[in-house]
């Protein structure tokens, strides 16, 4: 891959605003980054790729302050430096918005916003001083935000917007952007592309993480790319498009769009009718909810992070008490059973937090492939555990699906998060059953995952076990599923046939027909 | 170097640096540190009588550590081994004096099951209140093993009172006592018998199904529940199973140590064995030596008063300083692991 390096940066450094060459970092005996470089030329949006784990958040951590560096050299704005941290970083004029938001939820809009870098007035907080300078920004990137409310109040996209105000008002000319579009719905993500676009025209320069390639491609002047902590290269985005973007992270081809298969639909293996259930919060989060899922079948259930799809799959696997209504498993009630009960009833699951639920970190690979057998020959026979056993069984089925490194005995919390998923994915679809319900099933796992993962659903469906895929990436949903249900709010506000769906209709759906609806 | 060596190394450098610190006050009252140990190990080792007074001193220590560790590994922290310890105790020494209508070896088994069954029922209360009330179980022990104390208190004050000026039982049937082996030291029968049951929940914990569920909920409830494991009833059976590891212990000072209830005799047999369990952070096959080194602590203090005029709770400080020291994690692996931990975000 060497042979792209510099084919889009022969010109004289100076003109660089940004530039990172061989770096280091390592974290205990992990190499995070090996061999990292970057430039950031002023005024572009430059988005820096690779899988999970391949170093592209570490190396704009370092550049932010929030780890030293092992080794190489950093240049800012023309000056060199030796080692960085946060409030230097801020002084060169580098902000940083976060995959997790670092907002105070109790706080106001304006508060968060001004939080360290308060204007007095006396001993006072000059309100009056500090709402005329953030309007100031508001208005000039058309940003929509309300000032007054609380951080609890506002939508996803609202808080990512007020993240990059606050570094706005702390003076940063280079903004980080850590997988921003994650949590957001595709028309969350197009306002904040027009932002950053405007953020550019105005000779911002723009550091874009992500591994999401038609979003680079939309959004992105150039784009590096790093594989396992060494840079591979940085290319124009006309002179590249997505399959070569993707070689470049992976190594090798892939086929994320796999040809959906048509399987013989069966009977009904799930059958939800009238299904309410609590929230956290709220006392009736699932609303009168009824659908089926047929043996051979892929059924999708799209909408935004947190409009009740958390609590319908509980509430199904009997993780959640059911208020009223029925879930009907192959033609047997399973409403409010133990999740013993139901698991053997023939359901299957992949849960949508694979490090709460779906896993032991604490656990070794063997112990968490067995868990759920465990009470059963061979892994166990009068009550004690058959150790040769399980190992036996977790060697094969690291062998069968690709887990790393190899060894059964490793505690699952040395695991990437692919690999760890695959531990999950293993254990769940090895169990057979009638029905597999996979939530966020590839979320926060690499590309090369994501294909393993999905063909395995693919597989799983052809067996002919129903499937209910739970899945906030609208992409995921659309290329895997047979139908399509939109959740919105507790309540079922679409149903589609996958042949006949798009993603602005579902992206509607999902808030309910409003278009820029609250999230 | 391995998780386990750190780990080793860290327990055995707390383990200098207490009996150092423990030097330094001797030092500074005068005394020479390297007498004052000395006399302290010649008064834990020397002679059958000092030596089985130690191994006297170890057997509660094993159990009561072995009942924490155990509560521990499904996420218990249970300080009320004590009360267990103390209600095992009247209750072996009720069977033991009044069922004499059974054969001695069944009356035996009786006095321990009963112990055991009692024990085991008193620490399901705080299991219960967890479960279903979420009442912090650390604060609830810790008030029923004063509650504990109180009901043999009054117990051996009245109705089951020897008659004596001091509140005790009368003797337990000399059929069900333990067999003293270094007399005239207590050591007795029971220090095998807590040998096996420590042995017996080691394999119970690491290599059957109910261990498994039992160190599955105590790391990752979550995940144990959606496993199919029951993390409600996993709970409650660990807290009991804890207690009638208590129950024992209790059974066994009364039936082998005393041979009769002896008002108050548990106190500080749960907390020591609490300690045990935290300077080791809960290794079941390490909190025995820890036990024989606090046990070696305890019985040594008399001969080091004796011979020196160094006051014997000077153990009680090393044992304190033991816990901090080994509770620091001196050999740094937390900074590691935080960084660790970051890398992989």
């Amino acid at each position: 891959m060497q042979y792209i390096l510099k084919k889009a940066g022969e010109k004289l450094d100076s003109e660089y605003i940004v530039s990172m060459e061989g770096i280091k970092k390592t974290f205990g005996s992990v190499q995070a980054v090996k061999n990292g470089e970057f430039n950031l030329k002023k005024g572009e949006i430059h988005s820096l790729i690779g899988e999970n784990g391949a170093g592209k958040s570490t190396m704009m951590k370092l550049l932010y302050g929030m780890y030293p560096f092992d080794a190489g050299t950093v240049t800012i704005e023309g000056k060199k430096y030796e080692s960085i941290t946060p409030k230097t970083a801020i002084e060169a004029g580098i902000g940083m918005v976060h995959q997790e938001f670092m907002l105070v939820k109790e706080l106001t809009v304006l508060e968060n916003i001004i939080l360290g870098f308060e204007p007095t007035k006396g001993l006072t907080i000059d309100f009056a001083t500090a709402r005329k300078t953030v309007q100031k920004y508001i208005d000039q990137y058309n940003m929509d935000i309300q000032l007054d409310k609380k951080i609890a109040q506002i939508s996803v996209g609202e808080a990512q917007r007020v993240e990059i105000i606050k570094i706005l008002t702390r003076g940063a000319n280079i903004i980080i952007l850590d997988e921003p579009t994650a949590v957001l719905t595709p028309q969350e993500a197009r306002r904040l592309f027009e932002i950053l676009n405007n953020l550019k025209a105005d000779g911002k320069s723009i550091v874009f993480i992500s591994h999401k390639l038609n979003e680079i491609m939309e959004i992105s002047d150039r784009v590096s790319v790093m594989r396992q902590g060494t840079y591979m290269g940085t290319v124009n985005k006309v002179d590249t498009n997505e399959n070569e973007l993707a070689r470049m992270m992976i190594g090798r081809d892939v086929f994320l769009n796999i040809e959906k298969k048509k399987s013989s639909v069966g009977d009904a293996v799930l059958q939800v009718e009238d299904l309410w259930t609590s929230g956290e919060k709220e006392i009736s989060k699932i609303r009168g909810l009824s659908f089926d899922v047929r043996a051979g079948e892929i059924v999708g259930v799209a909408g935004i992070d947190g409009n009740g799809q958390s609590e319908l799959i509980e509430a199904i696997t009997g993780l959640r008490k059911v208020e009223k209504g029925k879930v009907i498993l192959d033609g047997k009630d399973i409403t409010n059973l133990s999740v013993k009960k139901i698991r053997e009833a023939g359901l299957t699951h992949i849960p949508e937090d694979r490090n709460t639920r779906g896993l032991n970190r604490q656990f070794s690979i063997g112990d968490n492939l067995i868990e759920v057998t465990l009470d059963k020959e061979p892994f166990s026979k009068n009550g004690f555990l058959k150790k040769d056993a399980v190992k036996k069984f977790a060697e094969e089925l690291i062998e069968k699906f690709d887990i790393r490194p190899a060894k059964a005995e490793l505690p699952t919390s040395y695991l990437s998060g692919g690999n760890a998923q695959k531990v999950v994915v293993a254990r769940e679809v090895t169990l057979g059953g009638k029905l597999l319900v996979a939530s966020q099933p590839t979320r926060g796992v690499d590309i090369g995952a994501i294909e393993s993962i999905r063909s395995i659903l693919q597989d799983v469906k052809e067996k002919g076990l129903g499937v209910l895929l739970v899945s906030a990436e609208l992409e995921e949903i659309m290329s895997l599923s047979d139908r399509i249900i939109v959740m919105h709010n507790g309540k079922i506000t679409g149903r589609l046939n996958a042949e006949e769906a798009n993603e602005e209709e579902l992206g509607m759906l999902m808030m309910s027909g409003k278009e820029g609806g609250e999230a | 170097m391995s998780e386990k060596t750190k780990a080793a190394l860290n327990i055995l450098l707390s383990m200098l640096l207490a009996l150092g610190a423990g030097a330094i006050v001797v030092a500074l009252q005068g005394e020479s540190p390297v007498e004052a140990y000395a006399a302290l190990i010649r008064g834990a080792f020397n002679g059958k009588l000092k030596l089985g007074t130690t191994l006297a001193g170890v057997t509660p220590l094993l159990l009561t550590s072995l009942a924490f560790i155990v509560a521990a590994k499904a996420g218990a922290f249970h300080c009320g081994i004590e009360g267990c310890v103390f209600l095992g105790g009247i209750v072996a020494a009720y069977i033991g004096i009044n069922w004499t209508f059974l054969p001695g070896p069944l009356q035996l088994i009786a006095c321990f099951m009963g112990a055991m069954l009692v024990a085991s029922l008193w620490s399901m209360i705080p299991g219960v209140l967890r479960i279903y009330f979420n009442v912090s179980e650390v604060c609830c022990t810790i008030l029923m093993n004063s509650v504990a104390l109180y009901i043999t208190n009054y117990l051996v004050s009245g109705v089951m009172s020897a008659g004596t000026s001091l509140p005790q039982s009368a003797d337990v049937d000399p059929h069900v006592r333990l067999t003293q082996f270094m007399k005239p030291s207590s050591a007795n029968t029971g220090l095998f018998i807590a040998i096996i049951v420590t042995v017996f929940i080691m394999t119970l914990v690491y290599r059957t199904a109910f261990g498994f569920k039992l160190r599955q909920i105590g790391t990752n409830p979550a995940n144990a529940e959606f496993a199919g494991t029951d993390p409600k009833k996993m709970f409650i059976s660990a807290m009991m199973l804890a207690g009638s590891i208590g129950g024992i212990a209790g059974a066994i000072e009364v039936l082998g140590v005393h041979g009769f209830f002896l008002n108050n005799f548990a106190s500080g047999l749960g907390t020591n064995g609490m300690l045990a369990a935290l300077i080791c952070k809960n290794n079941m096959f390490v909190a025995p030596l820890i036990s024989f080194f606090i046990a070696v602590l305890k019985s040594g203090a008399m001969g080091m008063q004796q011979a020196t005029s160094v006051p014997k709770s000077l153990v009680d400080t090393i044992t304190a300083v033991f816990i901090i020291f080994a509770c620091m994690n001196l050999i740094g692996d937390i900074k590691k692991n935080r960084d660790l931990k970051e890398g992989r975000t």
